[in-house]
């Protein structure tokens, strides 16, 4: 198999470059991360972040053929040769196929991601009804491995300012939450140009998620929610 | 006071939306009903009264949805503040100066002003 794989280490001091790599496949090699293992093993200096290698953990987030996605997961027979690796676009790169997640996580903890509700605690747990609990689907399984939000030509433009589609997903997850207080004061913080309405519905982030997930809906969800609460 | 707003800029630029297609559909209806549109008709049509205030909101939604869309994409490519504020700056005498021309051009052919 023929990779291509972007190559960057600022110790050195050269400029990135693309290194080619050509691998016989084994027979045990069935994700794309079974080769990249492989690969480690036989040249020591390719950096790149993983963990679960079972599409949970969302360290292997990369840019493989033009499309991000997680390297654990993507099969070896989907992929057109030479398969071409990049790190996320968009994020600054630490070495190889690393990237500094600092400030994605920023906008993470920005929208306040944890439960916010200072009334006294049940002597048990905070009940939901079936319909309650259902509105988290497709909110509360997001892993966090950035592929949506570096996917995301807003994000690309304004990452500063921007909170990008995982933290909004994030951020409605809490919003929609029927056992959280601070529903008011999440809609208003996300009431601005640029931290919700940098994003223009372009839908990448939909398209690309690992996990199936809709962020495009969520921040859709965040928009009628404001609408609702402002009329 | 927030410069840039979020909600009222998206809430006005989807409005403006409506009154568009609104406008397009009423455009449409006119060339595909009643006599054909010589120049006699649409000249009757913009100096009747009904005529003139609709171009008018024509131009007034178009300016604004307009102003927003371009607000959006000078946010998103232009990061230097005085460039930012010189660019959105020539974009809005623009927009409101085709308004204004538009309206007073209307009131004119009403003999509202000479």
């Amino acid at each position: 198999m023929h990779i291509r794989i972007y190559r960057y280490d600022p110790e050195t001091g050269a400029q990135p470059h693309m290194q080619d790599y050509t691998i016989e496949l084994e027979s045990g090699d069935k994700k794309l991360l079974d080769v990249l293992m492989r690969l480690k093993n036989i040249d020591d200096s390719l950096s790149f972040r993983r963990s679960c290698r079972e599409g949970v953990c969302g360290s292997d987030a990369m840019n493989i053929n033009g499309r991000n996605g997680l390297a654990c997961i993507t099969a070896l027979s989907t992929l057109k040769e030479p398969v071409v690796l990049r790190p996320l676009p968009g994020f600054p790169v630490i070495r190889d196929l690393v990237v500094d997640m600092t400030q994605f996580f920023a906008h993470y903890h920005e929208i306040k991601p944890y439960l916010i509700n200072d009334d006294v605690p049940p002597e048990r747990e905070r009940l939901q009804t079936p319909e309650q609990r259902e509105r988290l689907n497709g909110l509360y399984e997001c892993i966090l491995c950035a592929c949506c939000s570096a996917f995301c030509p807003s994000y690309w433009w304004n990452p500063d300012k921007f909170i990008g589609p995982a933290g909004l997903l994030q951020a409605y997850r809490f919003i929609v939450d029927s056992r959280d207080t601070a529903t008011a004061e999440r809609l208003a913080y996300l009431d601005d140009v640029y931290r919700l309405y940098r994003c223009r519905t372009i839908m990448n982030c939909t398209e690309v998620c690992p996990k199936g997930l809709s962020p495009s809906h969520a921040i859709e969800g965040i928009r009628l929610e404001l609408v609702r609460a402002s009329s | 006071m927030r410069v840039f707003v979020g909600q009222r800029a998206w809430l006005l630029q989807r409005a403006s939306a409506l009154a568009l297609l609104l406008f397009l559909a009423l455009g449409a209806a006119l060339l595909l009903v009643g006599p054909p549109l010589t120049y006699e008709r649409w000249h009757a049509l913009a100096t009747s009264l009904p005529g003139a205030v609709i171009i008018v909101l024509l131009f007034a939604a178009l300016s604004l949805h307009g102003w927003i869309g371009a607000r959006d994409i000078v946010l998103d490519y232009i990061h230097s503040m005085p460039a930012r504020l010189s660019v959105l700056g020539i974009i809005a005498v623009i927009l409101f100066a085709i308004v204004i021309r538009v309206a007073l051009t209307m009131a004119a052919h009403l003999s509202l002003v000479t």
